[in-house]
């Protein structure tokens, strides 16, 4: 038992568990949605990238637990396939995961932060996310296997047909309200308001937590300077929302479930909204205990743990541990490195056009394209600067102090 | 038109319409489980069981009401009433027809008074009618003055009709009143009796369950008049600091303490306190006539309370001091100062847990947090006292455990050095001061600020002291003396404590070594080596007996074991003496400590040898200090000075040097500069950082460190730091240094106990760098100890209260307790009762004659130019020749003896100077006085021959019976008012003492009684009586004189101001300092009195003149 919740402590560590979860995310987009194979050559990638990290985990034992659920994870996808859309099998991974976590609320560090007030939502949430995004996954893996076999989506099958208003929609929405009501007031009586301290500025709670729908947005700070986290990266994700329905022209798919015909979109938007947001979330909500330190799900919040503090600056990187010489006085050489990658970075996007997206240039036409792929690349730099904290204790790209400027 | 398709539902309507069914059946259940849970709530069902426990209580009384006695006449007048219907049925006829008349005659009463009340109201309106007309000049204004003046002579007629037929009617209704007059007697005396019966039944109805008060406290119904409500005190200006603003308080706690403020609710063993207190006083007639009745009542009640099967347990019981909190005539009124401003807590809460109830112990922590359903408590728990949830995490303000309600004392009475009712709270801070806390540990607040530094000045230690005494004493000074307040500051439990690593306590104990050699070197090398000369041989005996009777032990003890609690003798604890006699040190091992040339220059001018010496000087002899000095010398411990010293392990030395040297310089640079210091440099250099690092110069004087800060955290609000500040490490149960166990409860009073009582106990388990390790030292504090201790820093709080709340605030106030501050800085307890409390030297005077005086009075005693001399010097006057214990001579500076006169003043609300003592009484008062005084019989004790004040006769002590002050000293020394009022109540004023009270109380009226009233027609005081007539007008004017208390004192107050001196001699000038010269120089001999100063040669001509008189 103690094993078991070592390796899901383990497991659970921001860097590990968002590699898995965007492992995960690959497997199933391509075995269980795309019908893909282990003999092929995404498959041997997914088993090569596997077998590396297993050797690594030689010398690093968190790699190993990562290798050994990886390895799981990757079996399991194969193995189910498309049957991962059948209702026994979406049920059985729901009770497994309800088990798990009902066993959980046993460990009393686990119960203590699961059974908090605020968070039982969050918790009620992990499972509704998870069973919507089955539903539509499922719906729109039998729609695209009904479209190959050229017939219609299920959804226009019914389409024609006329219903009365009352009782077919105005009951079944009192029905809804009647059940609403009844939850929210079993849930207030049974959860009291969690109330804390009266509000002081000399002593703010440990830890301080945004309330929990900006807890991705608190995580992101992690990673990015104020400046990003909180300005620029929450502004894009509100104005790359809004233009979506411009960027994307796509007339397939609409009014009905579909992967193939829209793999790109429905990619990048569940990647954004399940690993990248919700994700952090959840992370934020149990994960993250005092100091913001993490702390896997079983692990007691002790006020004294210490995370020692030694990121660095890519300057830092390039110029004293690669080049061994003294930071540059002037900050433009100083931070050339980094703002040469950045502008690269950011270079991409033309460079991408007559590359690998040449084909969504063409049919988007240049402003959707570079707006789209301007977005895309914001999106994906959270990914990478996590990684790259991850690998290299990397703090910030570039650090000019002189403009309070940080990336 | 062609009929349309059916068109089939999405789902089937039976399906929907049993989900609608299922689903509306929750929601009721939903909305009933929501009235529910809001009706259900704990506070009612203790509402509820307080009124059947109050039912139950008025039961017994209406049972004590109802006995026999009270039965039998009832039944008796049942009788008579009875008998009185008879005798009116005897008569019918005539009854019949007085009644019928008096009936017509109440209806025609009826119609006057309507008519005329009528008329009186017409009257009212027409007068409006008038005004207006007159001042809007209408036209018709003399019409309406017409009518108003027709309509007064309306009401006036119909006035006197009403009065003529009232008349009528009362004479009617006696007539009736006749044949009822026994009925009416009978029904008088039966209301007399049943009046608070039925006020008790009353009370009963409206605490039963009955159908009424369900009614009333239904769900839905009980917004309307509930009898089952929320009980609140809204207090406006003690005020809770939310941080962004000030909110009222409003405390609900007697929600639930029902009882609170009512008597009759008290625990058996509080009632049994109460009760023995009642008792006395009603014995010693201190109560008056009045509230004789009501004390009497209360008794029985009280014992009702003794006497019943089960204890009254909380949340029910009466709050257990009454005469001074909560209740309606105490200091703090429960509706002027709620609960939660002194206990603490959340004010507005009426849960147990959300109020913020801490547990003092642990059992009572698992007691409280026991339910029979998990989590959720009921009513089936609260009868056991178990609450489910205690602990609300997120208060700031948990209420003060049970053993610490008095930190609430603090906040309001942190400028008071006495709290008065407060004796435990006071004893903590003098304890606080005593011990030390505040030398380390700012405390921002006046009780402990400027205060004197607790321990010895160490810039003289090689004169009294060796090098190897002073190691030993630092390493453990608790074993050479159990009982001192000096703390241990090497080898604790993180150093050589069970849970350091074996190998890391060898190295400690290398480390701690060096440290206490470099203390001891740096301290030795830098001492002042003045030689002192001895005094000769002395006599060991006398020594001992001289300390045992002139005043030593006020301040100190000389003895180290005590008989245990199991009878085998044990190691005395500082808890085995009064506080007070904490003040020196013990004297057991002076002789091993110390040499008989330092002592006796010691005791014979303590300044002499430390300006700053707490010691006052006793004014010995040389042959006294000789004699004291070879029996203190006797005092050996050699046990102690057998131990062993370790020399400095000069790895350890380099070690401990080179931390601190490498904070400045490099590695490099610090070994070479090591290379260059001999041993002696290092650990020089090792021990001034050693000493900076435990802060030995906060209570210590030692030259070089005056600059610096105290080095502990300042504890100002330490009582309001949140809980997550505090670092309990990992410790949980641990050992202290008793041995006994102790459990650290995750509250911070547990904490902050836990740390005074095992300061090192949150380094255990744990691995820190040795210079990191906590270094609060020892003071091995008994549990009684720690917890006083604890009180008071968990009183210490950032809340703030209004000037006006402050205890002591006004400009009287503060001179007292100035006062009383530098009286305790000089331990004037040590000796002298003061505000009814001290003198721990008392128990070991078996005669009270020989007792220190109580100054509880002094303020109204006492002339402030006289107090002033005596301060300055004592022997400007030897009130009581007898005594034994001297007072010493403290060489106050002006500002200090000011200080305290004028503290004694404004205690005694008098001016600080009068103009009485300039003044003589009429030859008259006089001359009656004088022969009160033989009538008394005062000069059996009393003299009136004048004497020297500075070198009365000694009086035959074989009888001390009659020991009593020259009253010739009274006036340059009394108040002239205080004699007169010292005469009525000398017992009052000074329980015990010797004076007798000649003028007692009248236990019916309270006031003073004269025994002269009677005495002086009888035969033996025929002689007086023939010298007092000529003084008085005739022999009832003398016999009304001779009755009157008030007018014989004043006599006998003007007869002994008559008497006195008129002068006193002039205080001596201060004992010089003796600085011994370098050379080994005879140091300059003292006699036992300064040498009489010129002026008083003058004032005090020889005793056979008599001063003063005229």
């Amino acid at each position: 038992m103690t094993f078991l919740k070592n390796f899901i402590n383990v497991l659970s560590v921001a860097s590990i568990s968002f590699v898995l979860l965007t492992a995960i995310f690959a497997f199933i987009i391509y075995f269980n949605l795309l019908d893909g194979k282990i003999r092929s050559k995404t498959g041997i990638a997914f088993v090569v990238f596997g077998a590396i990290s297993a050797v690594a985990g030689i010398f690093i034992q968190p790699l190993l637990y990562f290798a050994v659920a990886y390895f799981l994870v990757l079996w399991g996808c194969a193995e189910l396939g498309p049957r991962l859309w059948e209702p026994k099998i979406g049920l059985w991974i729901l009770i497994a995961s309800a088990l798990g976590f009902g066993l959980s609320m046993l460990d009393p560090n686990f119960y203590k932060i699961a059974a908090k007030p605020d968070n039982v939502p969050i918790g009620a949430m992990i499972f509704l996310l998870g069973f919507f995004t089955w539903v539509a996954l499922r719906k729109a893996y039998y729609n695209d296997r009904q479209i190959a076999a050229g017939g219609i989506p299920w959804e226009k099958t019914e389409s024609d047909e006329k219903l009365f208003t009352w009782p077919d929609l105005v009951y079944t929405e009192m029905l809804c309200m009647i059940g609403l009501t009844v939850v929210m007031t079993v849930w207030s009586i049974g959860l009291r308001a969690p109330l804390e301290e009266a509000a002081n500025p000399t002593t703010s709670p440990n830890p301080a937590k945004a309330p929990w729908y900006f807890l991705g947005l608190q995580e992101m700070l992690v990673y990015f300077d104020p400046w990003l986290a909180g300005v620029v990266l929450p502004t894009l994700i509100v104005v790359g929302l809004m233009a979506i329905p411009y960027i994307d022209t796509n007339p397939r798919g609409n009014g009905y479930y579909s992967f193939r015909e829209r793999k790109w979109e429905i990619g990048l938007f569940l990647y954004g909204f399940l690993v990248l947001w919700s994700f952090l979330i959840i992370t934020g909500t149990f994960l993250r205990g005092p100091n913001w330190s993490f702390y896997g799900p079983y692990e007691f919040w002790d006020t004294n743990k210490l995370e020692p503090l030694v990121n660095i600056n890519l300057s830092e990187l390039f110029w004293v541990k690669l080049l061994a010489m003294p930071l540059p006085k002037l900050w433009l050489i100083r931070e050339a490195p980094g703002l040469l990658i950045v502008f690269a970075y950011l270079g991409l996007a033309p460079l991408l056009a007559r590359g690998p997206f040449r084909r969504f240039y063409l049919k988007m036409g240049a402003p959707r394209y570079y707006v789209g792929a301007f977005l895309f690349l914001f999106m994906l730099s959270l990914p990478i600067k996590m990684i790259l904290r991850w690998l290299f204790n990397l703090k910030y790209l570039v650090q000019i102090q002189e403009f309070f400027l940080n990336i | 038109m062609k009929p349309q398709e059916p068109i089939p539902h999405n789902y089937p309507m039976r399906k929907l319409n049993l989900i609608f069914a299922l689903s509306s059946l929750a929601l009721l259940l939903a909305t009933g489980g929501l009235v529910f849970y809001d009706y259900v709530r704990g506070w009612k069902w203790f509402q509820l069981e307080f009124n059947r426990l109050q039912q139950e209580r008025i039961d017994q009384e209406l049972g004590a009401k109802y006995d026999e006695e009270t039965k039998a006449r009832l039944a008796e007048l049942e009788k008579e009433d009875r008998e009185g219907q008879l005798e009116v049925a005897r008569n019918r006829n005539a009854y019949v027809t007085a009644q019928k008349d008096l009936e017509q005659w109440e209806g025609r009463h009826y119609a006057a008074d309507q008519d005329y009340r009528f008329a009186r109201a017409l009257l009212d309106a027409k007068r409006y009618e008038v005004e207006a007309a007159i001042v809007q000049r209408r036209a018709d204004r003399d019409a309406k003055q017409r009518d108003y003046d027709d309509q007064i002579e309306k009401v006036e007629r119909l006035n006197l009709t009403l009065q003529q037929v009232t008349r009528d009617r009362d004479a009617a209704r006696e007539r009736v009143g006749v044949f009822l007059e026994r009925m009416r007697a009978v029904e008088a005396r039966r209301k007399e009796i049943l009046t608070s019966i039925e006020l008790l039944e009353k009370q009963r109805r409206q605490v039963q369950l009955a159908s009424t008060n369900l009614i009333l406290n239904a769900p839905m119904l009980d917004f309307i008049n509930p009898t089952l409500k929320i009980e609140q005190v809204v207090l406006e200006d003690l005020s809770i600091d939310m941080n962004y603003m000030s909110v009222p308080r409003v405390d609900r706690c007697m929600t639930c303490h029902r009882a609170i403020d009512r008597p009759g609710f008290e625990s058996k063993a509080e009632a049994e306190r109460l009760l023995n207190a009642i008792q006395n006083d009603l014995a010693r007639n201190l109560l008056q006539p009045s509230r004789r009745g009501d004390a009497e009542a209360r008794v029985a009640q009280l014992q009702r309370i003794i006497d019943a099967p089960t204890q009254i347990l909380n949340p029910f019981r009466t709050h257990p001091k009454l005469d001074t909190f909560v209740g309606s005539a105490s200091p703090h009124p429960l509706l002027e100062y709620g609960c939660t401003v002194c206990h603490r807590g959340q004010d507005r809460a009426t849960e147990f847990g959300r109020a913020g109830h801490t547990p003092a112990s642990r059992r009572m922590e698992i007691r409280w947090e026991k339910t029979k359903l998990p989590i959720i408590p009921g009513p089936w728990d609260y009868s056991n006292r178990n609450y489910g949830r205690t602990i609300n995490p997120f208060l700031d303000t948990p209420m003060y455990p049970r053993q610490h309600y008095e930190a609430g004392c603090v906040k309001c009475h942190a400028g008071q050095v006495d709290v008065r009712e407060g004796d435990r709270i006071s004893e903590a801070m003098q304890m606080v001061e005593l011990y030390g806390c505040p030398a380390c540990h700012k405390i921002d607040n006046w009780r402990f600020t400027d205060l004197k530094k607790n321990g010895p000045s160490l810039d003289g230690i090689a004169e009294k002291t060796t090098p190897e005494w002073a190691f030993r004493w630092i390493a453990s000074p608790q074993s050479f003396r159990s009982t001192t307040r000096m703390p241990a500051f090497f080898y604790q439990r993180n150093m050589v404590g069970p849970t350091v690593p074996s190998a890391e306590r060898a190295q400690n104990v290398r480390l701690q070594d060096a440290e206490i050699h470099s203390i001891v070197t740096f301290l030795f090398t830098n001492s002042s080596r003045r030689q002192w000369q001895g005094g000769g041989a002395g006599d060991p005996a006398r020594g001992k007996e001289l300390v045992d009777t002139i005043g030593c032990m006020g301040c100190h003890i000389a003895q180290d074991m005590v008989p245990g609690e199991d009878g085998e003798a044990r190691f005395a604890r500082r808890d085995d003496f009064p506080l007070e006699r904490h003040f020196g040190f013990n004297l057991t091992g002076t002789g091993t400590k110390t040499t008989p040339e330092w002592l006796f220059n010691w005791l014979k001018n303590p300044k002499g040898y430390d300006a700053h010496a707490p010691m006052p000087s006793l004014r010995l002899s040389d042959r006294e200090a000789a004699d004291i000095t070879s029996y203190l010398m006797t005092l050996r411990k050699s046990a102690f000075m057998s131990a062993p010293v370790r020399d400095p392990d000069p790895g350890a030395v380099r070690g401990l040097a080179k931390g601190y040297l490498i904070n400045t310089m490099t590695d490099t640079q610090a070994e070479s500069r090591l290379d260059e210091m001999s041993m002696h440099d290092q650990l020089m250099y090792l021990g001034g950082r050693t000493i900076e690092k435990y802060g030995c110069y906060s209570c210590h004087d030692i030259k070089g460190f005056e600059e610096l800060k105290p080095i502990g955290t300042e504890l100002t609000i330490q009582g309001s730091k949140n809980i997550h500040l505090f670092d309990f490490g990992f410790a949980h149960d641990h050992e202290a240094w008793d041995g006994k166990k102790e459990h650290i409860l995750h509250t911070v009073p547990s904490w902050i106990y836990n740390k005074v009582r095992s300061p090192r106990v949150y380094d255990d388990k744990r691995t820190k760098p040795y210079n990191d390790k906590l270094k609060m030292p020892n003071f091995q504090l008994s549990p009684r100890e720690a917890e006083m201790i604890t009180s008071v820093i968990l009183g210490l709080t950032k809340e703030r209260v209004t000037q006006n709340r402050r205890a002591a605030g006004d400009a009287r106030m503060r001179q007292v307790e100035e006062g009383r501050k530098l009286m305790a800085q000089n331990n004037c307890r040590g000796c002298h009762v003061v505000d009814q409390r001290g003198r721990a030297i008392g128990a070991l005077i078996s005669d009270p004659n020989f007792l220190p005086p109580d100054l509880t009075p002094q303020g109204a005693r006492a002339q402030s130019p006289w107090m002033f001399d005596f301060l300055k010097d004592p022997t400007v006057m030897k009130i009581r020749p007898w005594m034994q214990v001297r007072m010493p001579t403290f060489e106050f500076t002006d500002d200090e003896a000011a200080v305290l006169v004028a503290g004694f003043a404004a205690e005694g609300h008098q001016p600080q100077f009068d103009t009485m003592r300039h003044q003589m009484p009429p030859a008259r008062n006089v001359a009656i006085g004088r022969e009160v005084y033989a009538m008394l019989r005062c000069q059996q004790c009393h003299s009136t021959v004048p004497a020297d004040p500075a070198n009365p006769p000694i009086p035959d002590i074989s009888d001390t019976q009659s020991l009593a002050p020259n009253l010739t000293f009274s006036k340059p020394r009394l108040r002239h008012d205080w004699i007169a009022d010292w005469l009525r109540r000398p017992d009052e004023m000074i329980p015990g003492t010797r004076m007798p009270t000649n003028f007692p109380r009248d236990p019916e009226t309270g006031g003073f009684q004269s025994p002269l009233a009677m005495a002086i027609d009888t035969p033996q005081f025929a002689g007086f009586k023939a010298a007092l007539l000529p003084h008085f007008e005739n022999e009832e004017a003398l016999r009304r004189t001779m009755a009157d208390a008030i007018a014989l004192t004043n006599y006998l107050r003007d007869y002994v101001w008559s008497v006195g001196l008129d002068r006193t001699p002039a205080p001596g000038t201060m004992p010089q300092r003796a600085v011994p010269p370098s050379a080994p120089a005879p140091v300059p001999l003292q006699t036992s009195m300064p040498p009489p100063s010129p002026t008083r040669t003058a004032a005090t001509p020889g005793s056979g003149t008599v001063p003063g008189v005229r």
